[in-house]
């Protein structure tokens, strides 16, 4: 019951929508796509919905080539961005609307019906119209109408990006809830997101895409702890990993006149230049730091962005309170040593505080 | 999207079309080549002598069309403003505004044809109620005879059967704009000229320009009025080019002429409304 | 100043719906009157300025051998060419409009801007480029002065407003709704039938009603490719007016004609208000 693709590629203007994807994914399962926009997640999702076909690369499902079964007859279901029920009907028949195109008998539509209503948590809700509804209630329909399909393949493109924060916060547990308990051992789950935490918190399977590239494919912690070059660092955490340009010479890293002990995962490296990266969880506010600048100080929630400079080094310090500062303070900051990663010329990974990865 | 399914939703419409419109539109071409008049009833082959003709010694034709191009301008260009003022004034706060609305939407409902039937009593030189009233100024002008003054009862006519599309049109667009821009500029206290021209006329744009195009398109078929008011008289003076071409086709039956001058037109015709639509959308687009 | 403005504005409109209203007052009146009340001098209201008579309505109820106006045949036949037309052509430019608005077409250098121009650019098409042609066309298949050569006819005319309304619209309707209908079981024509075309109905209203208004009025084709068999209303009341016959009698045919129409006034109008037709006519 694989999903297995082949060098799936799609090129239809300029851009690579798809470029070479290959995976093999197993039945209950969840895989969550992570990518900045336009980096194919959609795309990738609606091939293997069917919406569309790649220019070249095999899709099979259940050994069969997909490519050669249309839409309809796929056995897939999909949850949208943007709140996507029937508006002519009311909750019941948008749920059971894809039941009685399969000529699914009443008495087992209901049956189904009520299930995923109650998965859901809109138990009656079944006579409401649409139109009615809250945002986080239409999509909750939307997914209803997914689950009761009992389909093989569950997609989700990005279904929380248009709530409220604090709606995608509640939705997001219960999609968790959802997908570990509510869902049949048979069904593939994909879920795409642009989302770093949102990833981490769904503790899947990842496929880290950009520019239609399969960049990294692994477990939430591995993507987390060992990301495999530049690219997958700068899409895989949000505030962005910091990339530091800087050296290794003998124990110490050096960049701006900085000077910084090597932590214990450096010490197999050679001495040379580096592209050091740490997350902006591990700069603190510290009296016997370094000294920068601040840029720009950005209050995100209950937490400060600070955007610093030194020279021609520009990092950003995630502080956990709100905090003012003016512009071209000079603050003192302190490094994690034990958090910092090491990417060689090629961008590539050669040391990582999790253990190391890649040679 | 892309499915096998899709010639199914878009031949049965696009044949049925090309289908009804292949056979008069090569015939019509075919014809144009013919020298089918009265006295000889027959699809001969003179070439490109109804052409030449019609460039060389046709100035009625050109006549006609200069006619038409100022009868159709003038008439878009006014229902465009009085259909503009109305719609503006009937779009928020006012007394009866449904009965206006529906008012105003009935000429345009109205079979033009019969309509002017109507009006040729209406502007009856001696029995009409037009003249019978100015009569108290000492006035009593030559509505349909006078061949200056032809034109504006057309034009009168005209502006008073269409000016609903108009209004309509442009009601509609005006129903459908955002209220932000609105609350801002009161918020800014603009009095409504400054609102007009700054929030409302800008935001109307690109609909405006539709609905001109669109108005233009329809007004330089200008047929009905023509030959029930005045059959392009007196004279020549309200004769348009499809008038013209009727006369020459289908009252002298020089039918090969007249398919010459019918082909001509329909390709001025295309082409300058093309220009124009292009033209226009380029304005608003660079906007 | 907003007094004045106020002043302005309903002055304004209460001129210009005079200016409606004046020819249907004038019909209305002259339709009551006899060949006294015309000729001798301009009036205008019964028992005022004349005596009034019902011989104008008379006439339309009475049977031509007795000298009357029959006008309820052109009466059915226009409805029924009207409404034939107008339901072909919405059918067919629906399901075209559809395609247009979701599928791809490539053919050469001709896409789909190119043939939705086609459809639409029809109507630059002035009637008398059409009409001689049909003319000639229709006598040879034998379908001159037939109601079913007029209905032909008439789909040139309406297709591409069906065409034009419809695919703005459905632009308008989001992809997604067919593409979750596709995924739930359908292929694309359930899709089209089951989903898109229920929540189509303000389009297909708007575009019935332009349909209908456009079909009902036309005079031009009806009046070269019909004579005696099949006649339709304008053409009825243009030959009343061109043959001797009394204004009354003619004010009295004019009004009942142009009365059905006005319901569609109505019809227009509730939409209007409630905000459905301004999505559909952008």
């Amino acid at each position: 019951m694989n999903l297995i693709a082949d060098n799936l590629t799609y090129k239809p203007d300029e851009q690579f929508h798809l470029n070479d994807v290959s995976f093999n994914f197993k039945k209950g399962n969840l895989y969550t796509i992570l990518g900045r926009t336009l980096s194919g997640k959609t795309t990738l999702l609606k091939t293997i919905a069917g919406l569309l076909n790649p220019d070249s690369g095999l899709l099979k499902f259940e050994e069969k080539n997909f490519g050669k079964i249309p839409v309809w007859e796929r056995n897939v279901a999909m949850v949208y961005q943007q709140f996507i029920n029937y508006p002519h009907l009311n909750v019941y028949e948008n749920i059971s609307f894809p039941l009685k195109q399969r000529k699914i008998s009443n008495d087992e539509i209901k049956e189904n019906v009520n299930e995923s209503l109650k998965t859901v948590g809109l138990i009656g809700f079944e006579n409401r119209k649409i139109q009615e509804l809250s945002g986080g209630q239409q999509q909750r329909v939307a997914l209803a109408r997914s689950l009761a399909k009992k389909a093989k393949i569950l997609l989700l493109d990005e279904p929380l990006v248009n709530l409220d924060y604090k709606l995608r916060e509640q939705l997001r547990e219960e999609f968790k809830k959802i997908f570990s308990q509510g869902i049949s051992e048979e069904t593939i789950l994909i879920y795409s997101t642009t989302d770093p935490q949102e990833v981490m918190e769904l503790n899947g399977e990842v496929i880290v895409l950009d520019e239609g590239k399969v960049l990294q494919m692994g477990p939430a912690k591995e993507i987390f702890e060992n990301p495999k070059n530049l690219q997958v660092a700068e899409v895989s955490n949000d505030p962005p990993m910091n990339i530091i340009k800087g050296s290794k010479v003998s124990e110490k890293i050096k960049f701006e006149n900085i000077n910084i002990d090597v932590p214990n995962h450096f010490s197999k490296l050679d001495n040379k230049n580096y592209n050091f990266g740490i997350r902006a969880s591990e700069i603190k506010l510290d009296n016997n730091g370094q000294e920068f600048e601040v840029e720009l100080a950005e209050i995100s929630g209950s937490e400060t962005l600070l955007h610093l400079k030194r020279g021609s080094t520009k990092v950003i310090s995630l502080i956990e309170e709100v905090m003012n500062f003016k512009i071209h303070e000079k603050v003192k900051v302190k490094f994690n040593e034990n958090k910092f990663y090491a990417f060689d010329e090629n961008e590539n990974l050669v040391s990582s505080p999790y253990g190391v990865l890649n040679g | 999207m892309n499915f096998k399914h899709k010639y199914v939703f878009l031949f049965p419409g696009l044949f049925v079309l090309i289908g009804i419109l292949i056979f008069p539109i090569v015939f019509t071409v075919r014809l144009s080549l013919s020298g089918w008049n009265s006295y000889n009833p027959e699809l001969n082959f003179i070439g490109l002598d109804n052409y030449v003709r019609l460039f060389t010694e046709d100035p009625r034709f050109w006549e006609a069309f200069f006619r038409l191009t100022f009868l159709s301008v003038t008439t878009v260009i006014l229902q465009y403003i009085i259909g503009f003022a109305l719609a503006l004034m009937v779009w928020r706060d006012i007394k009866f505004k449904r009965f206006f609305r529906v008012m105003f939407l009935i000429p345009m409902m109205t079979t033009p044809v019969i309509m002017t039937v109507i009006w040729r009593t209406f502007f009856h030189e001696s029995l009409g109620p037009v003249n019978d009233l100015l009569s108290v100024f000492g006035v009593a002008p030559k509505w349909l005879t006078d061949p200056a003054l032809a034109k504006i009862t057309v034009i009168i006519v005209e502006v008073w059967q269409w000016t609903p599309f108009m209004f309509l049109l442009l009601l509609a667009g005006l129903l459908s704009l955002p209220k932000e821009p609105f609350l801002a500029a009161a918020i800014d206290g603009a009095g409504p000229i400054r609102k007009f021209v700054y929030v409302t006329f800008p935001l109307m744009a690109p609909i405006s320009i539709g609905a001109i195009i669109i108005r233009l398109i329809e007004a330089s078929k200008i047929m009905d009025t023509v030959f029930v008011l005045t059959s392009g008289g007196p004279g020549t003076s309200t004769e348009t080019s499809t008038f013209y071409i009727f006369i020459r086709g289908l009252r002298e039956f020089q039918m090969g002429y007249a398919a010459t001058l019918s082909f001509t037109y329909l390709i001025i015709m295309i082409i300058s409304l093309t220009i124009i639509a292009k033209v226009l959308t380029k304005l608003m687009i660079k906007d | 100043m907003h007094k004045l403005y106020t002043f302005l504005k309903y002055s304004f409109v209460a001129l210009w719906t005079m200016f409606v209203v004046a020819p249907f007052l004038w019909a209305l009146s002259t339709s009551f009157k006899d060949f006294q009340s015309v000729t001798s001098k301009v009036t205008y209201i019964p028992w005022v300025d004349f005596k009034p008579t019902l011989e104008g309505w008379r006439v339309l109820v009475k049977s031509p051998a007795r000298g009357g106006v029959d006008i309820i045949e052109p009466y059915f036949n226009s409805i029924f060419v009207t409404c034939a037309a107008s339901a072909i052509s919405i059918i067919l430019g629906t399901l075209a409009a559809y395609a247009l608005s979701r599928f791809t077409f490539k053919a050469g250098f001709v896409r789909n801007n190119d043939i939705t121009f086609f459809f639409i650019s029809q109507r630059i098409m002035p009637p008398i480029v059409l009409s001689i042609p049909f003319f000639i066309f229709l006598s040879t298949i034998g379908l001159l002065d037939s109601l079913l050569g007029l209905v032909v006819v008439y789909i040139v005319l309406l297709m591409p407003i069906a065409v034009w309304i419809m695919v703005d619209f459905f632009n308008r309707v989001p992809k997604e709704l067919d593409e979750t209908a596709l995924i739930d079981g359908c292929n694309p024509y359930q899709a089209f039938y089951k989903v898109v075309l229920p929540n189509s109905i303000p389009g297909l209203i708007v575009a019935g009603m332009f349909c209908i208004i456009f079909g009902w009025i036309d005079f031009f084709f009806a009046f070269i490719l019909t004579f005696t068999e099949v006649q339709l209303l304008p053409v009825k009341v243009v030959a009343l007016n061109s043959s001797v016959t009394p204004w009354w009698s003619l004010s009295a045919s004019a009004l009942v004609s142009v009365a059905p129409l006005i319901i569609v006034a109505f019809i227009v109008e509730r939409y209007l208000s409630k905000g459905n037709l301004s999505g559909a006519l952008k």
